[in-house]
């Protein structure tokens, strides 16, 4: 298998898992037994199947997501939705890498993308091959394929509250750009 | 009348912000001697001298310097004799790249970077900073920078500490929203306060008073230059308005975003 998760996945991946077997998995990550999963050690703990350190940008844009009071991590209850977070994508990556490189190519990313109802060109594509291929290869790796996916999603919510007669066409003076920019920096 | 934004460049005539990074096309001039150097501002920093007076090579307080960026883990006897500097390398990022490069690789990463650099507050550089700095100066795409591409993240690191120094006026260490609002007002950016409090807000480190650290201010002022271009490009009567489609919109955000 090219890439998976640092502990075994469970028998049946689309059922909540179990509180024991979370609560296993949230010790092990852990290490300074805080009680909060630190961004340092999620990534650790999280593999792109390349033998390469997890995107930390990545990590920390999870973290920040389901990190409800600000404290730069995630305690126990918030970690199950991490959990789920990252095995959906992982799924979901899955299911386009065919060929189980670790790698998702521009036609795999169309694939994956037209399948959440993005509508995007050809050249778009390259576009994001080139910003997120972090490796190099013409490609994307998983983590880099989880944080295109989230840049996708809050530029896409930004300009959906600019666009309020959803013809697909915004009017925006310099500040309101930037301000809408400014919210995925 | 023409809408004004601001050119990022005080102190010099008005080259448009960020048209030196192309849009991810050749960002590095060419010039086969000096594949780094040069050019005041190639990376979208502030100019050398003028207003600032800090030539490069000549950086602010050096490596244990008081306040801003430092360098920490530095052992003298590390440095390497000057005489071997290569053409085109600050002598004193020349000097420090041997620390910083802990695995002896010849290139600096991401990571090493990022164990090299720290805030007056003695926090790390954040990782979206440090990343960006590599990309900006990684002629190659490799994800790592040589001695010639350490020597440029020097000197840009040197003109933006002086000028968080600079505008620091109450010397508390981070940039508080109204010196933010300062700051980009005299870089020439027309913007309200209220955007200089939600970046400010923002970006305040949890328990912290608020304000921002080094890495935030470089990040911020670099990425504002880039994405201050991506709306100039469009707004071609300069009105201060533009209309942007979806896909133009994504496209020229997320190729420029750093």
């Amino acid at each position: 298998m090219a890439y998976h998760s640092p502990y075994k996945a469970p028998p049946h991946i689309n059922a909540p898992p179990d509180q024991g077997f979370l609560w296993n998995i949230f010790q092990r990550v852990d290490k300074d037994r805080s009680g909060v999963i630190s961004d340092s050690e999620l990534q650790q703990a999280l593999s792109n199947g390349t033998w390469t350190p997890f995107n930390p940008v990545t990590v920390r844009s999870i973290i920040s997501m389901f990190d409800r009071e600000n404290k730069g991590g995630v305690n126990f209850n918030e970690f199950a939705g991490v959990w789920k977070y990252i095995t959906d994508w992982q799924n979901i990556f899955r299911t386009y890498d065919r060929d189980n490189s670790g790698f998702i190519d521009k036609n795999e990313l169309r694939q994956a993308l037209t399948g959440f109802g993005y509508r995007l060109s050809d050249q778009f594509y390259g576009t994001l091959i080139e910003k997120f291929d972090r490796q190099r290869k013409g490609q994307v790796a998983f983590d880099d394929f989880i944080q295109c996916c989230i840049v996708l999603q809050r530029l896409t919510d930004v300009f959906r509250r600019y666009d309020t007669d959803q013809d697909g066409w915004i009017q925006v003076s310099y500040e309101q750009y930037l301000s809408m920019v400014f919210n995925i920096v | 009348m023409s809408f004004h934004y601001g050119q990022g460049y005080p102190g010099r005539g008005n080259p448009p912000p960020g048209a030196q990074y192309g849009g991810g096309h050749a960002p590095y001039g060419h010039q086969p001697s000096a594949p780094y150097g040069g050019a005041p501002g190639a990376y979208g920093a502030p100019a050398y001298g003028g207003q600032y007076g800090h030539g490069p090579g000549s950086a602010p307080g050096g490596p244990y310097g008081g306040y801003g960026a430092q360098l920490h883990g530095g052992h003298y006897g590390h440095h390497a004799p000057a005489g071997n500097v290569p053409p085109g390398v600050n002598p004193e990022a020349y000097q420090w790249f041997h620390t910083v490069d802990t695995d002896r690789s010849g290139f600096i990463n991401p990571k090493e970077l990022k164990q090299a650099l720290v805030n007056s507050n003695w926090s790390a550089f954040n990782d979206e900073t440090c990343l960006m700095m590599i990309n900006m100066f990684d002629k190659t795409r490799s994800g790592r920078i040589d001695m010639f591409g350490f020597s440029a993240l020097w000197d840009f690191m040197q003109r933006w500490k002086a000028l968080f120094q600079q505008y620091d006026r109450d010397r508390s260490g981070c940039i508080s929203s109204t010196e933010l609002h300062q700051a980009l007002a005299q870089m020439g950016y027309n913007l309200s306060p209220q955007f200089s409090e939600t970046v400010v807000q923002r970006f305040t480190l949890r328990g912290g008073r608020p304000g921002i650290q080094l890495d935030r201010f470089i990040q911020v002022c670099t990425q504002l230059q880039t994405m201050t271009q991506v709306f100039r490009e469009r707004d071609t009567n300069m009105t201060g308005n533009v209309r942007m489609s979806y896909e133009d919109f994504l496209s020229g955000t997320i190729s420029r975003l750093m």
